[in-house]
């Protein structure tokens, strides 16, 4: 097996064809940066909270990457299926007061069955008419929130505590949640090349053909809606259980329209897009929180314009990105990618 | 709910919504041409506010009518020049991009020009030097502050303007003709470029005219751009390539969120508690039921699935 990509396809098994990492390039790169995952809290030292933020929103956003980018339903209520998995948490650990164990799970089934029945629309409404139920889903959740359980404070959740053990500092909610966000990366990955996933794809090209070829789209449209929200619960959950505070500004729309902009610069229906996406937007947003303070102290004729400038800045590099490379980070991957496997020639 | 409370809740739903459809007919115009859905519509808005008031404010030592003139005037210009320059400098470069990208692109614009508007303004809530006398005058025997009657006055006869335009000036017939077939109208000779440029510009001056107006009745903060939002909502229900559907469905979310919402709000209990805010959010449960029974919306063309 070769290196890098050869010039040709030399596939001789099943196996090989199979193989997600199919080269060895790819198997050494993939173990590196899993070396480097296992490894960040030596390297980042006290910036790991930089890389539990991104493993929260990067598991929410795999869950909208099977909504949007391979099934082809737009959703802008996603925020709002990450409030069901929390607030679940929330309730199981905190007024149930059972483990986290069970929490976990909870949520994510919880949510399931809300993305279920939050998907029905889609069969009669679609495309951007869609994107309205789905928003008054969301304006119906945080309307929930305010008017049942957090006020508009916030709700305290209990401390986490997995079999016994504490997870109380940045180190061990890191494992934790590295676990969990590759796990499901891995799980999203492999469901987008099984029949579940193809009947995806067929929905997003064209629902229509796709019931003619046999494809159950009230099965399959729900089951994405679901499949997405369940990502988002978990999400949701872990976002709990390490903010220690829930409340309705926490899942807001501005959140679910962050996490649209995260699959779309990521890039749609990747299976690297949500990941790239979610790093770039929160180690944006979090990079920006921390250097606009110091933007403004430096220059004193933007006094208190603070939240402006970042809102300015995140803006102008969404625009320079999108405008530069509007296929989003997955396709400058796959061009790096191309290059290295055609290396030292240019084509 | 007594007949006083309805005829209330549509007088004043109607002057509300009058608003809306100004604003709705601002995203139908360019999401009809452009097929782009421009979420920094509420920023335009916004824009068009804050920009009226900070130069009637500038003008404030000439007689009240006259420095108001010259804040509107002044405002339109510069909303055209915006929706030019927005064309020229970030939309033309995704000509031809995935539509998903070109969204999130104007939700990107939306946070640049929202975080210019309040760094310069800052967040507190504008309003215009009293140039509508706060006089409450009675419609159909029910009361409405004279600002109400005017703003949807203004925007009759600007819905009115508008439809003018579209249907005899030369640029008005090339929009529709694009809007209708781009690749047809292309070969027809019909600037596709300057269509774009003249959507936007007309997506901008419409959007700073409900600025305008809102901001007669209302006073300007940055929570106006949610009103971004509604007009959304709007065009949705009227269905999103129609034009007299924005203006209907503007008219009808004014209504209903000033109806059923104020009705909810006022008399509903959940539990015992008084629902506070449902106004908000009941808008957008009626369309989401008028859409499972008509998914085009109200007046959109239906497209007819082929293989």
């Amino acid at each position: 097996m070769a290196y890098a990509r050869p010039c040709g396809d030399f596939k001789t098994s099943y196996a090989q064809d199979m193989a997600l990492l199919d080269v060895r390039l790819y198997r050494a790169g993939f173990l590196l940066l899993l070396a480097g995952l296992l490894a960040a809290p030596w390297l980042l030292g006290r910036w790991l909270f930089l890389l539990n933020d991104i493993a929260i929103f990067a598991i929410g956003a795999t869950g909208l990457s099977l909504v949007m980018g391979f099934a082809g339903q737009i959703s802008l209520g996603h925020a709002a299926f990450m409030a069901v998995g929390a607030y679940t948490s929330w309730f199981v650990t905190s007024e149930l007061r059972w483990p986290f164990v069970v929490a976990l799970p909870a949520s994510a089934l919880v949510a399931f069955a809300v993305g279920a029945v939050v998907g029905l629309p889609s069969l009669r409404i679609k495309g951007l008419y869609l994107a309205i139920a789905t928003l008054a889903f969301q304006f119906l959740v945080e309307y929930l929130i305010v008017q049942t359980v957090s006020g508009m404070g916030g709700t305290p959740v209990p401390p986490m505590d997995l079999l016994g053990v504490p997870v109380d500092t940045e180190v061990r909610f890191y494992y934790l949640a590295l676990a969990v966000w590759v796990g499901g990366a891995v799980f999203a990955t492999n469901l987008t090349r099984t029949r579940v996933g193809l009947a995806l794809m067929a929905v997003r090209d064209r629902d229509y053909a796709a019931q003619v070829l046999g494809v159950n789209l009230l099965y399959y449209k729900t089951l994405a809606f679901a499949l997405g929200a369940a990502y988002a619960g978990v999400a949701g959950s872990l976002f709990a259980h390490y903010n220690r505070v829930i409340g309705a500004e926490h899942f807001s729309l501005a959140q679910s329209i962050d996490y649209v902009a995260m699959l779309v610069i990521g890039g749609l229906g990747s299976v690297w897009g949500p990941h790239l996406g979610a790093a770039f937007v929160r180690t944006l947003t979090q990079a920006l929180k921390i250097a606009a303070p110091l933007l403004a102290a430096s220059v004193p004729m933007l006094g208190r314009a603070t939240t402006s400038v970042r809102e300015v800045v995140f803006g102008a590099i969404l625009i320079a990105l999108l405008i530069w490379e509007p296929g989003g980070l997955a396709t400058l991957l796959r061009k790096l990618k191309r290059y290295v496997d055609l290396w030292p020639f240019p084509h | 709910m007594t007949p006083q409370f309805v005829l209330e809740g549509t007088v004043v739903g109607l002057a509300v919504g009058s608003i809306y459809a100004l604003i709705a007919v601002g995203f139908a115009v360019l999401y009809k041409s452009t097929k782009i859905l421009n979420l920094a519509h509420g920023e335009l808005v916004l824009f068009g506010g804050y920009l009226a008031i900070a130069l009637t404010t500038a003008a404030g030592h000439l007689p009240a009518p006259l420095a108001f003139g010259l804040g509107v005037a002044g405002t339109l210009v510069a909303a055209a020049a915006l929706g030019f320059g927005v064309e020229r400098a970030v939309m033309r470069p995704l000509f031809g991009q995935p539509l998903l990208s070109v969204i999130i692109v104007t939700l990107a614009l939306g946070y640049v020009i929202r975080g210019v508007m309040v760094g310069i303004w800052s967040g507190e809530t504008r309003t215009f030097p009293p140039v509508v006398p706060p006089v409450v005058v009675r419609v159909a025997s029910v009361p409405v502050p004279l600002v109400g009657v005017w703003s949807a006055a203004a925007a009759a006869a600007l819905l009115v303007l508008f439809s003018l335009f579209f249907r005899y000036t030369r640029w008005g017939v090339a929009m529709r003709a694009a809007a209708n077939e781009q690749l047809t109208a292309s070969a027809l000779g019909v600037s596709l470029r300057r269509v774009f440029a003249y959507a936007w510009a007309f997506a901008a001056i419409a959007g700073a005219v409900g600025g305008i107006l809102l901001g007669l009745w209302l006073g300007v903060n940055f929570a106006l751009a949610a009103v971004g939002l509604k007009a959304l909502a709007a065009l949705i229900l009227g269905g999103l390539d129609s034009i007299p559907g924005a203006i209907v469905g503007g008219l009808v979310v004014g209504v209903l969120e000033t109806i059923v919402g104020g009705y909810i709000d006022a008399h509903v209990r959940l539990f015992g508690h008084p629902l506070h805010g449902f106004k908000e959010v009941t808008a957008y449960l009626v369309i989401l039921l008028v859409l499972m029974v008509r998914p085009y919306g109200l007046f959109g063309t239906e497209h007819i699935e082929r293989l």
